[in-house]
């Protein structure tokens, strides 16, 4: 039977658990008491170790401070950003939309327009005679109106040739 | 470090905030406190001094966007060192680090910090017996799963209590010793085969 200390036992007193037992047991075992002695000198040497390596300058120290209050305050701004960048997108979102909603009314106007154009056509076509043409009726008119006049004015004026 | 070093720096930050000072100038002493302590877990976790600096500078900017959810029930350091955990964890699970990690040769990383002299007076047998021992716990430390690792480190290098390693990590208290168990058993395997095999 094996009267030394287990793995288990080993390692609760690494840990700091205190068991009579087993601090009676490493006064009186030279086995036991060396391998425990050991196993907690190699860890504290590896502790030492990575304290030793974690060592910095204090100007390392200070340089990383800077950089964490700086990026820090940095991101402070953070939300101001997004809420601007939130900003902008909807103003630019308003702009698209006022500028596409008057389509409805120019359209409007546009049906406006067609339908006076198709009135002043229609009106064209309901003239017996072009636009174009209406200043040659004028004259026509008057011509008409000259040549009826006259016909109604030759008895007066032959006999005065006769005399 | 001690719990009165954080009394220490966590009573003027509530003064300070009391006196309507900015968020900012009450955080520089939180940062100015904990950094190296930080830095020196996630050096022990990560084994790349480069990534420890990066990922203690992203705990601290962490913890400083997410002060308003800290209520101080919990102690600070605690917090800090939750917040450091998880981002080595996501540090760890990045594929991409990982692959350039190897290619780089961590090795060589645990081998430097290994090379570390347990007392520079002791005589050339002892020192040389002594980087053995360091470089050999760091390998196998290098060897545990990653939360053996994040207990161990924890335990045995900043010497907090089962029940802070449990608030830190996430884990159970159980879990948390079943962890380090199985960490310590590993590196007295490693010390009595170095032994044998001497």
């Amino acid at each position: 039977m094996n009267n030394h200390l287990s793995e288990d036992q080993i390692t609760e007193w690494l840990l700091g658990t205190r068991d009579d037992f087993v601090s009676r047991h490493l006064e009186t075992c030279r086995a036991c008491s060396v391998e425990a002695e050991e196993l907690r000198s190699t860890i504290s040497c590896f502790r030492d170790s990575i304290h030793a390596a974690a060592e910095r300058d204090d100007s390392y120290w200070r340089k990383q401070q800077h950089a964490i209050t700086e990026h820090a305050s940095a991101r402070d701004w953070y939300p101001l950003h997004w809420a601007w960048v939130a900003a902008m997108a909807m103003v630019l979102i308003a702009a698209i939309f006022l500028t596409r909603t008057p389509n409805p009314l120019q359209n409007t106007t546009t049906e406006d327009t067609d339908k006076v154009l198709l009135q002043e056509v229609q009106g064209d076509l309901a003239r017996e005679v072009p636009e174009a043409l209406a200043p040659a009726v004028l004259i026509a008119q008057e011509r008409n109106e000259i040549l009826t006049s006259q016909s109604a004015r030759p008895s007066r004026t032959l006999p005065k040739k006769a005399r | 470090m001690a719990q009165n070093e954080q009394a220490a720096v966590l009573i003027p930050v509530q003064q300070k905030a009391g006196l309507g000072m900015t968020a900012l100038d009450d955080f520089t002493p939180l940062v100015q406190s904990h950094q190296r302590r930080i830095y020196r877990v996630l050096l022990g976790m990560v084994r790349d001094p480069d990534a420890a600096q990066n990922l203690t500078q992203e705990c601290f900017l962490k913890a400083y966007q997410r002060r308003a959810s800290f209520r101080g029930e919990a102690n600070v350091g605690v917090w800090l060192l939750k917040i450091a955990v998880n981002l080595a964890r996501d540090h760890r699970r990045s594929r991409l680090r990982e692959f350039w990690h190897r290619l780089s040769s961590s090795s060589e990383e645990v081998t430097d910090l290994g090379q570390w002299l347990p007392d520079p007076h002791a005589s050339q047998e002892r020192v040389l017996l002594g980087r053995e021992e360091v470089a050999s716990v760091w390998s196998v430390v290098e060897k545990l799963s990653p939360q053996q690792r994040e207990v161990f480190v924890l335990r045995f290098v900043e010497e907090m209590s089962l029940e802070e390693i449990a608030a830190a990590t996430s884990l159970k208290v159980g879990t948390v010793k079943t962890h380090l168990f199985r960490a310590v058993r590993a590196i007295r395997q490693r010390l009595k085969g170095g032994r044998t095999s001497e």
